[in-house]
């Protein structure tokens, strides 16, 4: 064979090679739902590639309406542990793969290059060791950052039992480190996931707490003090594959919020992708169960709840039919109705209907004059929900004494116009 | 009621405004429209002075940072009918300063900050929705129909970015273009373009991003309405994975 046929066929070969590992490993990634790329800042390497925003920014919505921001692949999919919820358990059959590091920066810099993406979200299943698996993904880190010079974003996953040195590099290369909680609770993880323990996640999650804590602190003194991962860190949680209820999950996340400073909890409904007999056999993922959790979820990190106001151990799983703020204030008739040009802020949030953001446009419009029931609809709240709840300057828009059975029939009446409920992950950022 | 004309530029516009703000007690009274040079059109036509349309900027960036960055997306969405509208707005600036943002129930105020936000909006996206292709001799070129001229700032976000690589973005309809080479930014109109060859592997990328795009979504969560939402088909024409369908 000619030494140019030679050399067309191997590259045909890799490159037939890397198609198909992308395949296999982006698709083996797609149970990820973290995919944001906000809350870190950084100016590019003048010399290099990349920077990052703030705000973050979304480069492609995929077919199932999700946001596309990252790269998000496997490092490999060729998984030592048996976790019975997982696609990539060892006992599945399924395709493996591995990538090397060359491999997964080239494709990174050459789709950060066309700006397909903001950066790389690199996860891997345990190959070997979990220490291995850590030391190979966070070489793909450093090389980008040092050899390649690429200043764009970076997520990487933290595989549970990893020593703390691995843990400490990865949060110096990457913007945000996360650690997979996987189960709500220590006797699912037992049961589901007898491999992976309990302290094995929750110690480098803490220990990843101190050291941004400890970081933010050095930086305070010099500008030159290295940042660790300071995008924060996030997890997640798989939702219907064990028998935990809404109240658990919801305090277990407030916890993490609270005493580890995690940045978001993410909640994946679980997709049947096994039929082990230790899981539950489902009609449909529950993807309204995992909607509730996210809106109750922000009502713990933006709108001032506490996870005992939304649920209690008599109630503790999130209404179907209503929204978490919509359920709470008609349990609360008490607190309504709310005076929308005397009351604070905190009071303006807790109202169906009212979000973060009109509740802070109601205060700023007070300020020039008193809000009239025209302003209000200009000013973006959903009346429709609204209405029940608010006087304007002593006036009423409906009956706000009406007893709480008919004020659900009223309110449910109201939603029906609503389209069908999300069948994905929708931010539910402007659910009020 | 008194009924002002300017002659339709930019600066022709914002040199009427501070004409008005310093000649009219009650600016909130005045109308301000664009000369049409028809038969019946009534007005006063104020001329261009570009030192005074400077001036107005700077007093604004100085007094209202945040109003002044909401005229300058105002201005990239090209919006015609609304100067009144405007006028009305800075001179709330002047006497309420950046707080007027918040002044949501006034019309003038309401008006001109939602046609800011869509263009700032269409700005952001395009950020993400833009795409790069690597031609033959190593540079890079993104074509897109934007609805607002966003160019400037976007060429100026990108020129941040991808400091390192020789790139040309292009506005198709408006014909304009900006380039980065070495540091330096410039922008310039294209009387003919001529679609440059691509570089050998490009092809080759652009099926690895296709196939990354196609296994990432979840198939049992498919919801091409979310997708059309958020994506809207508008901009398909220059996404490289909506090429192939």
């Amino acid at each position: 064979m000619s030494a140019l046929l030679r050399s067309f066929f191997l590259h045909y070969i890799s490159l037939m090679d890397i198609l198909a590992k992308l395949q296999i490993l982006s698709g083996a990634a797609r149970y990820d739902a973290s995919c944001v790329s906000s809350g870190s800042k950084r100016e590019g390497p003048a010399c290099g590639t990349g920077n990052t925003s703030s705000s973050g920014i979304c480069h492609s919505w995929a077919d199932d309406g999700r946001c596309i921001s990252l790269l998000k692949i496997l490092l490999s999919n060729d998984c030592q542990y048996d976790c019975a919820y997982c696609v990539n358990r060892s006992s599945n059959f399924v395709e493996r793969a591995s990538f090397t590091a060359r491999e997964v920066v080239d494709l990174t810099l050459d789709f950060y290059r066309r700006n397909y993406i903001e950066g790389l979200f690199l996860s891997s299943a345990v190959m070997g060791s979990p220490d291995k698996t850590m030391e190979r993904m966070v070489r793909v880190a450093e090389t980008l950052r040092t050899e390649e010079q690429f200043g764009g974003y970076i997520h990487l996953k933290i595989i549970p039992g990893s020593s703390s040195e691995l843990v400490r590099k990865a949060g110096l290369y990457a913007d945000r480190i996360s650690v997979n909680i996987e189960l709500p609770s220590q006797a699912s993880l037992q049961r589901l996931a007898p491999q992976k323990h309990k302290e094995a996640i929750l110690a480098p999650m803490a220990l990843i707490g101190r050291e941004i804590a400890s970081s933010l602190v050095e930086r305070k003194t010099s500008r030159l003090a290295p940042r660790f991962a300071p995008a924060g860190q996030s997890t997640q949680m798989i939702i219907g594959a064990s028998p935990e209820n809404d109240f658990q999950i919801l305090r277990l996340s407030e916890g993490l919020y609270k005493k580890m400073k995690l940045k978001r909890v993410y909640y994946s409904a679980y997709m049947p992708v096994s039929d082990d007999n230790r899981l539950p056999v489902l009609a449909a993922p529950p993807l309204l169960r995992e909607h509730r959790l996210y809106q109750a979820d922000w009502l713990l990190r933006f709108y001032g709840f506490s996870a005992e106001e939304i649920l209690s151990d008599d109630a503790p799983n999130l209404d179907e039919s209503f929204d978490p703020k919509s359920a709470w204030a008609l349990r609360h008739p008490e607190f309504f109705p709310v005076e929308i040009n005397r009351a604070d802020y905190g009071t303006l949030l807790r109202v169906p209907g009212i979000g973060v953001t009109s509740a802070k446009r109601i205060i700023a419009a007070r300020r020039f004059s008193a809000i009239t029931p025209e302003g209000m609809k200009k000013i973006g709240v959903v009346m429709k929900r609204a209405k029940y709840f608010i006087i304007c300057s002593g006036r009423s828009f409906e009956k706000t004494d009406r007893p709480a059975a008919l004020l659900r029939q009223q309110l449910l009446i109201g939603d029906s116009s609503e389209p069908v409920l999300p069948t994905q992950l929708v931010l539910p950022g402007i659910f009020s | 009621m008194n009924r002002y004309l300017y002659d339709g530029t930019a600066d022709g516009l914002l040199s009427a405004i501070a004409w008005i703000l310093e000649e009219e007690p009650c600016p909130e009274q005045v109308a301000l429209a664009e000369r049409k040079d028809t038969l019946f059109e009534e007005g006063f036509f104020i001329g261009t002075d570009a030192t005074q349309a400077e001036d107005l900027l700077f007093r604004l960036r100085k007094h209202a940072p945040d109003a002044a960055s909401t005229l300058y997306s105002f201005m990239l969405a090209e919006k015609e009918g609304m100067e009144s509208s405007l006028l009305h707005y800075i001179s709330l600036v002047f006497t309420h300063g950046d707080k007027v943002n918040g002044y949501l129930t006034h019309p003038a105020v309401r008006d001109i900050v939602a046609v800011a936000k869509k263009a700032g909006r269409e700005l952001h996206r395009m950020k993400g929705l833009l795409r790069f292709e690597k031609l033959r001799d190593g540079a890079y070129l993104a074509k897109m129909e934007p609805d607002h001229n966003i160019i400037h700032p976007l060429a100026w976000h990108f020129s941040r970015r991808l400091r390192a690589q020789h790139w040309f973005l292009y506005d198709v309809r408006r014909r304009i273009a900006a380039r980065w080479n070495q540091g330096t930014l410039q922008f310039g109109t294209i009387e003919q373009f001529t679609a440059p060859a691509l570089s050998e592997d490009e092809k080759k990328v652009q099926a690895l991003w296709q196939a990354f795009f196609k296994t990432i979504a979840i198939p049992d969560r498919k919801n091409p309405r979310l997708q059309k939402s958020n994506m809207p088909m508008k901009y398909w024409k220059y996404l490289t994975e909506k090429q192939e369908e």
